[in-house]
């Protein structure tokens, strides 16, 4: 296997606080890890960052994703890559019908790659394809984006996002928060039929229940901005039993 | 610079030499009219900052230039050279510098009948008696009882000095197939005013869905047009009003519209305007008829040095009128931008609703916009709301547009798309694709 995520030494500030903390993490390809630790710990920074999102101030180390420097990437030029968060909130863009969303995105990446863009009869096509897969109505495509969703549809129009865009990076930010059991399901399995030998994941969560369903390989501790332990699934259901603490502690 | 009040003299001194030479002299009401407005006007003067309606920007340009109405240019225009009739459009009548010079159409449908106010003066004078009011009845009336006729100079102003208009006038429970298109090309001399004044008339039961087409000037000279349109609705008829406003940067354009509603009736306003200059909106409506309805929706798209203004009243007269004001402005670079709404519901009225909604987006820190939202409400049952917003892109929605690999400037041309799409989606499905070619080149990302 060979690595697609080289996360070294990284320091990051918010508003002049330093919520990182010489962060190091490897990823490789087809590997699924999880991310668990206490508020405040800084999950959702390191999400952040790696999407580009602006605000977040890395003071040193790198971030090296396909061998090149992730950092120096502006946003959309990430998503083109491959880079996908699934938004812990996803935004409303009220206006803007779902299918233009995808389709704008998607034909914005293929450009970008040096690809044919889709037009609208191919798009469509692929797109009932995977809200089908994905067992989704196709009445959310002209509905505007997130807007009026329920919690549990606004996930599953991540996920919907996420497997039109094929990425090969994809960061789960706390996608089973809000969620009931039923929904959890729907959306764990919609992103375990995403998973490929390619597919590196970033699972953040609070919870053993997401794992439950998502099986990562690796499962990393995050407290106090650096990974503190890192074990495989059995680490996840430790923490059920000890908590944070215990585990901090004993590390 | 010239004194104020040498231009006010220039004008009556205008009209007079001019007088011989403006339709409807024959007509004893209407020399009677345009005398007065004179008068009136001579008395009022431009309004300035002092007048409520009015002060929010100065108009550049406006009251320290006389503006001649002799034209220079000749209004003849090789029509060849001219865009093509939408096979949509039933009647096309094209103005150039202000004077009609064709009327394309196939044969009419019966009852419909459209063309010059200069043709309707020689052949049927009766139809236009009182339906062009004395300059005198626009005057505001305000809330403590005082008549302004201030505001509306320029109505008097048009009603001196106008040459030529458009008439529809659509027989009882006529539907008009298509749509009627009111056309303006123009390659105006320096210093130029010219004066429209137009009259749509709907007998009831009748339906019918009209475009004025403002285009841009050929040349950018300091050109000033005022086009007033008196809008009559009989009882259960529906009339669809579309107002494309473009403009060069030294082009001043104001544009009333009075509209009366009798039982029943139904009037649609869509006013897109992307003049690069100064461009002035004023949609009066009357509600006289219980069960008549208004629909106002505005999108002002200003940048560079433009300015644009939208004023609205709706006047709730009766019981169980309806209402809705949707007006959306994005302004960009240093331009400029008012919104003045005004609902108001007489004593009486009862039943009333009435909604306003008015949301700016700028796009650049020297953009400025003004909004005032107004209620007057003098009676007890009604149901008035009214919500002004201004804001800027949303940041949180940038990232995510380019987190799914959106480019940032097409990320923003989105954004903004999806804000003017409020005003776009509810143009009919007929004019839906020149709305759309309308703004684009504007805002408009074309997907």
């Amino acid at each position: 296997m060979t690595i697609a995520l080289e996360i070294k030494d990284l320091h990051v500030e918010v508003s002049d606080k330093k919520i990182l903390k010489g962060l190091s993490l490897n990823i490789e390809h087809g590997e699924m890890a999880a991310i668990m630790g206490p508020n405040g710990a800084g999950k959702s920074t390191l999400a952040s960052v790696l999407a580009g999102k602006e605000g977040y101030n890395v003071i040193s180390g790198s971030v090296k994703y396909l061998g090149n420097n992730l950092l120096d990437m502006p946003t959309d030029e990430r998503a083109a890559a491959g880079v996908f968060l699934a938004f812990q909130y996803p935004v409303e863009i009220p206006g803007v019908a779902t299918s233009t969303f995808v389709r704008t995105a998607l034909n914005a990446q293929r450009r970008h790659r040096g690809e044919v863009e889709l037009d609208a009869i191919e798009f469509l096509k692929l797109a009932r394809a995977k809200a089908k897969e994905l067992e989704m109505s196709e009445d959310f495509f002209k509905r505007e984006v997130n807007v009026g969703f329920s919690g549990g549809e606004k996930k599953r129009a991540e996920v919907f996002q996420m497997s039109m865009l094929s990425p090969i990076l994809a960061i789960l930010d706390e996608t089973d928060s809000g969620l009931d059991i039923d929904a959890l399901k729907i959306v764990a399995e919609g992103v375990n039929k995403l998973r490929n030998d390619k597919l590196c994941g970033i699972v953040i969560t609070h919870y053993q229940r997401l794992l439950e369903y998502l099986k990562p390989d690796t499962v990393h501790i995050l407290a106090d901005g650096k990974i503190v332990k890192t074990g495989d699934k059995s680490l996840a259901l430790v923490l059920e039993e000890k908590g944070y603490q215990g585990i901090i502690e004993a590390s | 610079m010239t004194n104020i009040s040498d231009i006010k003299n220039r004008y009556s001194e205008s009209y007079n030499s001019m007088l011989p030479t403006l339709p409807g002299l024959e007509l004893d009401w209407m020399k009677i009219l345009r005398d007065d407005a004179i008068k009136q006007f001579h008395q009022d003067g431009f309004p300035d900052k002092s007048v409520e309606e009015w002060n929010v920007n100065s108009f550049r340009g406006l009251m320290d230039i006389f503006y001649n109405t002799q034209q220079e240019n000749s209004y003849e225009i090789d029509l060849s050279s001219i865009e093509k009739k939408d096979p949509d459009c039933l009647v096309r009548v094209i103005f150039n510098n202000g004077k009609i010079i064709n009327i394309e159409h196939d044969e009419l449908p019966e009852g419909v009948k459209v063309n010059s106010l200069n043709f309707f003066i020689k052949n049927n004078p009766d139809f236009l008696k009182g339906k062009i009011k004395p300059a005198n009845e626009y005057s505001e009336s305000r809330l403590s009882n005082i008549i302004d006729s201030r505001p509306q100079s320029i109505v008097a102003l048009n009603a001196a000095f106008h040459e030529d208009g458009a008439i529809v006038n659509i027989d009882k429970n006529i539907e008009v197939p298509g749509y009627i298109e009111l056309m303006h090309i123009g390659d105006y001399t320096d210093n130029t005013m010219k004066h429209i004044r137009s009259v749509i008339f709907l007998d009831k039961g009748s339906k019918c869905e009209v475009i004025e087409n403002i285009q841009s000037h050929k040349n950018n000279n300091m050109v000033f047009t005022s086009h007033v349109a008196d809008i009559h609705l009989c009882e259960g008829a529906t009339l669809s009003y579309n107002r494309f406003i473009s403009g060069n940067s030294n082009n001043i354009h104001i544009n009333n519209v009075h509209a009366q509603l009798d039982k029943n009736s139904k009037f649609i306003s869509n006013s897109l305007i992307n003049s690069e200059g100064q461009a002035r909106n004023e949609v009066r409506v009357n509600l006289l008829g219980q069960g008549s309805s208004s629909n106002i929706n505005v999108l002002m798209m200003g940048a560079k040095k433009s300015m644009h203004e939208t004023l609205t009243k709706v006047k709730h007269a009766t019981k169980n009128t309806k209402s809705e004001q949707i007006i959306r402005t994005i302004l960009d670079e240093r331009s400029r931008g008012s919104f003045q709404g005004k609902i108001r519901v007489d004593e009486g009225a009862d039943g009333t609703l009435a909604e306003m909604s008015g949301k700016s987006l700028l796009l650049s820190n020297d953009a400025r916009i003004n909004s005032k939202p107004e209620l007057e409400i003098l009676a007890d049952d009604v149901k008035c709301s009214h919500g002004v917003t201004v804001g800027t892109l949303s940041k949180e929605q940038l990232f995510y547009l380019q987190s799914r690999g959106i480019p940032e400037n097409q990320a923003r041309k989105l954004l903004i798309n999806s804000f003017s799409n409020t005003i776009i989606n509810n143009i009919s499905k007929i004019l839906i694709k020149r709305a759309k070619n309308f703004i684009l080149g504007e805002f408009n990302e074309n997907d």
